[in-house]
């Protein structure tokens, strides 16, 4: 903390609280003095600061000390008087206007950062001119007549030596009429010091007048009194002076003009003259008029008599009204004198004196109301306090209580408040009390706006300076003041304080705060012609998607309006409008691979590496894969980048967001690249600044460096977009030329006045289609350049009418069709899909001879060709003479069958070479993708049940339009003619229909190996419903039903192969037109289920049947009846069975539940044998029917012959064994009291046993005639 | 109810986030980033304040004008700011207590990243509907 004396208020009140100095001169005088450019006052002026004046000076004690510092202060008469305010407000206006204009120049640079304001120190920070304004501001206060230290201490009379009669004229100047006003109404008392001063011009007078008529006023005035000036010494008037002393006084004239006509020894005179005028005469004078006071004001004030009296007094003049407005105090009232006391005593540095000479009186003017008096003392005692360094408290409570007085006046004492408040601050400032100097400033900051705004201001200064530095108040403050002196169209200045207010803002996120202080520099910096910096700062607002639409229409609006000022295209980097939503940067091009279309392309790259595996040809055996066969042949040096093929376009998919809900439209969108030439020297592009402003610079970049020419071609999009919608654009660029490119950035209109420019430098790139391999290599710079490779034959496929939506079993013909557009040939197609159970490829390329579905019926007849080894690894290899060339399109037949329901992609991938092409590249892949939508129809089940009664006979439920085996081993029948199951001839959906056919095994028994005997088609193939007559069967044997079927195979029935014993089922059926919207929109013709390994279901290992007579006839009267019988056992299982036929003559006479009963003999019931026979699953539910309640205790007929046998059975295989029974009378038979006890070896398993009853059989024995 | 009241609430780094126009008075264009202003300017004083003192609510402790700004200070030193152009400190006392229980509500729910803004149309319901009541 500074000394209060040298801190700058302490300097101030050397300089305004000093002896005032009357000036009254002759119009000669002034002339004398203009000569130099000067005045008398102000020739006069540099001289009366005495730095070290050394006099001795004793005031009401008996302490004598020296006084080192001294001013004067010199006025003409006619200025001693209280300045015109409107005079006073247009200078300070015109000081404020003159400092903006000087700072103009600073504006066009960028804001100060918030580090540079705090490492300043604090009388950096404000601008030098607030001194100025300050003290301008305090001066238009001076010569009140309710402070005394403005008063007049001394008189000085100037008369030029060429003046007619002198003396008279000494005593007209003196004249009454002419004296100030303060001096006239009684403010102040008339009787002053008076000192005479003849000037002597060198130029033109006579040193001899001079003289006489310097002895003249001596006698008349006094010799002390009386001074002689001699000036102008010069006669030539072009003296230079080296420190102009004058310079700093006036700086409006060329200095070096000033005081031309005198010399050094003039000046030295004119120096000599003051100090003495200072020393010998005012100080003296000041000195004794204090002592004099002082004493008079101790015999009437002081004591405790005095005291009383005057309170007593005082109180009876409580009602005198009005005591504010008129000078009720004369200079000979005691008031004034204790005032003038105290005020001499304060410009004589006896602050104790002063002191208590306010104290005494600030009570009477309080209990007398004066309230401008008492706010006028107590300010001086604030002061007083202040610059003789005592009592802090009491300083700020004076300066605190004279300011809330001045402000109780209102308007009158507002002009006294701010000086106070001033001087307040400034005396709060040298204390370091910062912040309470700030809200002194924000409290004197009235009405009036130019004022308010330099308050302002210099509050906003203070918070600075406050420690810690309260950087948010700074901002706050500089942006009020601002809005002030943009009020009062002081726009230099609200730039200034803007620009500071930004150094605070500039990183906020407070937008509302944000949007207003760069809207509102831009608008103004538009005002005084920076348009380019006005666009720069209205650009941080156009991201102002929070803001109502009403404003975010004012910041567009303004925004284009300066743009167009600006008269040129303006190209900005990183322009917030629309939002470039990054993350969503997606690149897209292609090298070896290339994609059949969008979707294809945004497939995750492992799949289709998993899918291109075995098809694409690997040199190197071992670790070593395609990937690194490609970089290998690649120059070292470009391994890094990507590559992509000239005359190919690389995509780059984009998001834009409006972030305003004002639509907008953006027109030229296109990318930044750059192709340089495939040489060696890979130049390093320079770094784009963040925020460029200036002519279009972008352009340049779209340019080949090698030849001078566009040497690719650009996409340009326009969109339009709404409010805070967002749009993915697709953006290219198609290199022509090989060499290097390299994606740089992207580039778009904005209402064709700006242009905007985004650099992709920097930002992860999520470059899709080489994500992953090159992680550990690539930067994502890199991911955007380009090795530009010679133009490369492309084969484009599709497939066409591919549905979206079908069936699942669903069978469609389809064809790939494949184009080269280029004349290069290519070979070795090879293609191979992801999903080989839906897609079969046809086997020509011709076009089906007859249409789809009747090629699929029998009797076209087609060649059966077998693919098993391209089936296995499901690569369908294109036969080697097929090659494309020209725009030459090859079309290929392509089988869909939707197998199972859901939502599956199918991938397919195209491998080909290319010929005649010398190039890095040897081949190049198309990749296909379709998405199906497979919705569930039928479901079929099949369970098949062996036939008790038959060998190899099995009956099986299913669901509609032909049914076929698969092979010539099984048989099929039906059960039951299709119409009586199912009348309407459809299945309507949630409809469930059972159906039952016979199976039979064709295979000829005992045989293992396949035979290639061909079956009647009727035996493999049942037609379950027909629409007309000659409708064909479908053809199951050739492709693409059995190659379906083949797959079908090898998905469902992946477990269990080794069963030989099953069944493939194809069930072939045909979609009822439907009249379901919902349903898959194009008629799919029909639909195959495949249903394989089927097996018979069953637990015993053994079937068997009785084989004999169904009738005979005989007579009983000659013989017992004996019938021959044979049973054919077939093992069915893997393993060696033996098995013992145990023949049941007799029952037990137990009814357990064991034995079968052989009781149901007799003409109970005879069964009609045509009766179709008709067998549920459970075969044995009928043979264990109640027995009939009636029972015969004998047997009708006995077994004859071996009661038990055992034969070994190999597996798969079949025995005869004869039996034979013997029947006593006539009657039906059921022959099913045996069992068969088997037991089966397998070669590995433990072996098992089990025991079988015997099926009914019937047989009739007629009495024979 | 207050005819002017703004509610902000800073998070760390001075971010606000969490605005809101709770005040009766039609709303002003210009007002609003006004009432920014202010608060913005208040953080120095809460600043300086925050750590002078254990209780959590600050009271009054800036104004402009006839504008008060009140401030509530939470132990992870997110400020509450209000500022208001009535002098119910009792009910601003409540609403803030309040409001913070929204606002460690807000941060218990596991997938708000704390100092990030509060976009919960729940919270801003509430917190408005405790501005009509209290203040």
């Amino acid at each position: 903390m500074v000394e209060p004396v040298n801190s700058s208020l302490g300097k101030m009140l050397f300089e305004e609280v000093s002896p005032v100095v009357m000036v009254l001169c002759t119009p000669l005088v002034e002339e004398t003095f203009l000569k130099n450019g000067l005045s008398l006052v102000e020739t006069l002026k540099p001289f009366c600061n005495f730095s070290n004046i050394d006099v001795p000076v004793r005031t009401s004690g008996d302490q004598l000390y020296r006084l080192k510092k001294f001013t004067l202060r010199l006025f003409y008469a006619s200025d001693i008087r209280q300045p015109n305010v409107e005079v006073a407000k247009q200078r300070l206006e015109h000081v404020i206007t003159q400092a903006g204009e000087k700072d103009f120049q600073d504006l066009k640079s960028d804001p100060p950062q918030i580090t540079d304001i705090l490492s300043n120190s604090g009388s950096e920070i404000a601008p030098t001119w607030f001194q100025y304004y300050n003290k301008e501001l305090i001066r238009t206060l001076s010569f009140s007549d309710h402070e005394a230290f403005d008063h007049p201490v001394a008189c000085l009379l100037v008369v030029s030596s060429k003046d007619e009669e002198p003396i008279s004229k000494f005593v007209a100047l003196f004249n009454t009429g002419r004296l100030p006003s303060l001096l006239n109404d009684g403010a102040m008392d008339p009787k002053i010091l008076k000192h005479y001063l003849l000037v002597h011009d060198n130029q033109d007078a006579t040193t001899e007048r001079t003289s006489k008529v310097l002895s003249e006023m001596r006698s008349t005035f006094g010799n002390n009194e009386c001074n002689l000036l001699c000036t102008n010494s010069s006669k030539e008037g072009d003296v230079e002076h080296q420190a102009n002393p004058w310079a700093s006084f006036k700086s409006s004239v060329s200095a070096d003009k000033l005081g031309c006509a005198l010399t050094g020894d003039d000046i030295v005179e004119i120096k000599d003259l003051m100090q003495e005028f200072a020393s010998r005469h005012i100080i003296p004078y000041m000195e004794q008029k204090v002592r004099e006071l002082n004493q008079q004001i101790s015999a009437t004030r002081k004591g405790l008599r005095n005291q009383i009296k005057n309170l007593w007094w005082r109180k009876g003049k409580d009602d005198v009204p009005d005591s504010t407005k008129g000078s009720m105090y004369t200079f000979s009232s005691t008031e004034s004198q204790i005032r003038i006391l105290g005020d001499y005593a304060f410009m004589l540095h006896d602050y104790e004196l002063a002191l208590s000479s306010y104290r005494l009186i600030s009570t009477d003017y309080k209990l007398d109301k004066a309230w401008k008096h008492y706010a006028g003392v107590q300010e001086m005692m604030g002061l007083a306090y202040f610059i003789s360094d005592q009592s802090k408290k009491e300083a700020e409570y004076c300066m605190e209580n004279a300011f809330s007085t001045y402000m109780k006046l209102g308007k009158s004492g507002f002009q006294n408040a701010t000086r106070c408040g001033l001087w307040w601050a400034e005396m709060l400032k040298a204390r370091d009390q910062y912040k309470e100097a700030a809200s002194v400033y924000f409290r004197i900051c009235g009405e009036e706006p130019l004022h308010a705004a330099v308050m302002l201001e210099q509050a906003s200064y203070c918070f600075v300076l406050t420690k810690p530095p309260m950087l948010h108040k700074y901002g706050f403050h500089l942006v009020l003041s601002g809005d002030h002196y943009k009020n009062c169209d002081q726009v230099n200045h609200a730039i200034r304080t803007y620009r500071s207010a930004i150094s605070v803002y500039q990183s906020t996120t407070w937008s509302l705060i944000k949007d207003h202080v760069y809207f509102h520099i831009g608008q103004w910096y538009a005002i005084v012609g920076m348009h380019d910096v006005a666009v720069r700062n209205m650009l941080k607002v156009l991201d102002c998607g929070y803001q109502s639409k009403a404003t975010q229409e004012i910041f567009l609006r303004d925004f284009f309006n300066i743009v167009k000022k600006t008269g040129m295209k303006h190209e900005v980097v990183g322009l917030q409008l629309p939002v470039i939503n990054m993350s969503s940067l997606q690149v897209i091009y292609e090298d070896h691979r290339t994609y059949a279309s969008q979707t294809s392309a945004l497939v995750d790259e492992s799949i289709w590496q998993s899918l291109e595996d075995d098809i694409i040809p690997s040199l190197n055996s071992g670790k070593s894969n395609w990937l690194e066969l490609q970089s290998k042949l690649l120059p070292k040096k470009y391994r890094e980048s990507n590559v992509c093929v000239a005359g190919e376009s690389v995509k780059v998919d984009l998001e834009f967001r409006n972030p305003l809900l004002i639509s907008t439209s953006i027109t030229s969108v296109s990318l930044i690249c750059e192709l340089t030439a495939n040489t060696d020297d890979l130049k390093l592009d320079k770094e784009p600044s963040s925020l460029s402003l200036g002519p279009e610079s972008s352009s340049d970049h779209n340019q080949g460096t090698a030849s001078g020419f566009y040497s690719f071609t650009l996409s340009e999009v326009d969109f339009t977009l709404g409010g805070g919608e967002k749009k993915l654009v697709r953006l290219e660029v198609t290199p022509s030329e090989e060499g290097i490119l390299k994606i740089v950035g992207v580039r778009w209109e904005l209402s064709d006045s700006i242009v905007g420019v985004h650099y992709f430098q920097s930002v992860l790139v999520k470059a899709k289609t080489n994500k992953g391999r090159r992680k550990n290599k690539l930067t994502p710079t890199d991911a955007l350049k380009f090795l530009v490779i010679k133009s490369l034959p492309r084969l484009e496929g599709s497939i066409d009418h591919l549905p979206e939506k079908l069936y699942a079993g669903d069978l469609r013909y389809l064809v790939l069709e494949l184009t080269n557009k280029s004349e290069s040939p290519i070979k070795n197609l090879k293609m191979k899909i992801s999903h080989p159970r839906f897609v079969n490829l046809g086997n020509q390329e011709e076009e089906l001879p007859t249409e789809f579905p009747d090629c699929l019926m029998k009797g076209h007849e087609q060649k059966i060709v077998q693919h098993e080894t391209n089936r296995t690894s499901s690569v369908f290899a294109f036969p080697k003479g097929v090659s494309l060339q020209g725009d030459r399109s090859l079309r290929w037949p392509l089988w869909l069958r939707a197998a199972i329901p859901g939502t599956m992609s199918l991938y397919f991938t195209i491998y080909y070479e290319m010929e005649n092409v010398s190039s890095i590249m040897k081949y190049r892949t198309l990749r296909m993708q379709y998405n199906l939508k497979v919705l569930p129809s039928l479901e079929t089940s099949f369970e098949i049940t062996p036939s008790p009664s038959r060998l190899q006979e099995f009956s099986y439920c299913f669901q509609i339009q032909q049914l076929s085996t698969v092979g010539c081993r099984w048989g099929i029948s039906l059960l039951q003619p299709v119409d009586t199951i199912l009348p309407s001839k459809s299945l309507l959906a949630g409809q469930a229909l059972s159906c039952f056919f016979m199976i039979k095994d064709c295979k000829k028994s005992g045989t293992e190996e396949e035979k290639t005997m061909s079956l009647p088609a009727s035996q493999t193939d049942v037609k379950l419903f027909t629409q007309d007559d000659n409708e064909k069967l479908f053809d199951i044997v050739n492709s693409p039903l059995a190659s379906f079927h083949e797959s079908e195979r090898s998905c469902q029935g992946a477990s269990d192969q080794v069963n030989p014993n099953t069944v493939d089922f194809i069930l072939i059926s045909r979609l009822a037109n439907s009249s379901n919207p919902s349903a898959v929109p194009d008629s799919s013709i029909f639909l195959s289920h495949h249903s394989c390994h089927n097996s018979i279901r069953s637990s015993s290992p053994l079937s068997w049947t009785l084989d004999g007579p169904q009738t005979i006839y005989h007579n009983f009267s000659s013989s017992l009846c004996e019938i021959k019988l044979k049973m054919i056992i077939r093992n069915t299982s893997d393993g060696l069975a033996s098995v013992s036929i145990i023949t049941i003559d007799s029952l037990p006479d137990a009814a357990g539940p064991t034995p079968p009963t052989v009781n149901q003999s007799g003409w109970r019931y005879v069964p009609s044998v045509t009766e179709e026979m008709k067998l549920t699953s459970d075969v044995m539910g009928s043979r264990l029917g109640k027995p009939p309640s009636s029972m015969e205790s004998s047997p009708p007929f006995i077994w004859s012959g071996l009661s038990s046998t055992k034969v070994q059975i190999q597996p798969l295989s079949t025995t005869d064994f004869p039996l034979q029974i013997s029947v006593f009378s006539p009657g039906i038979y059921n022959l099913a009291s045996y069992k068969l006890n088997w037991e089966l070896s397998e070669h590995e398993k433990a072996s098992s046993s089990g025991t079988c009853q015997g099926y009914p059989y019937y047989i009739t024995v007629l009495q024979s005639e | 109810m207050a005819n002017t009241a703004c509610f902000i609430i800073v998070g760390r780094n001075d971010i606000p986030i969490y605005e809101a126009e709770v005040g009766s008075a039609a709303k002003r264009e210009d007002a609003a980033q006004l009432h920014q202003f202010i608060l913005h300017a208040a953080l120095d004083v809460v600043q300086d304040l925050a750590w002078t003192t254990s209780a959590m609510f600050l009271k009054s402790v800036d104004r402009f004008n006839d504008l008060v700004v009140s401030v509530y200070v939470t132990a992870g030193h997110t400020r509450l700011m209000l500022l208001h152009d009535s002098r119910n400190e009792d009910g601003i006392k409540s609403f803030f207590q309040e409001v913070h229980e929204l606002y460690i509500k807000i941060l218990l729910n596991p997938l708000y990243l704390p100092g990030s803004r509060i976009t919960s149309s729940h919270f801003d319901t509430k917190v408005r509907a405790l501005a009509r009541k209290y203040l």
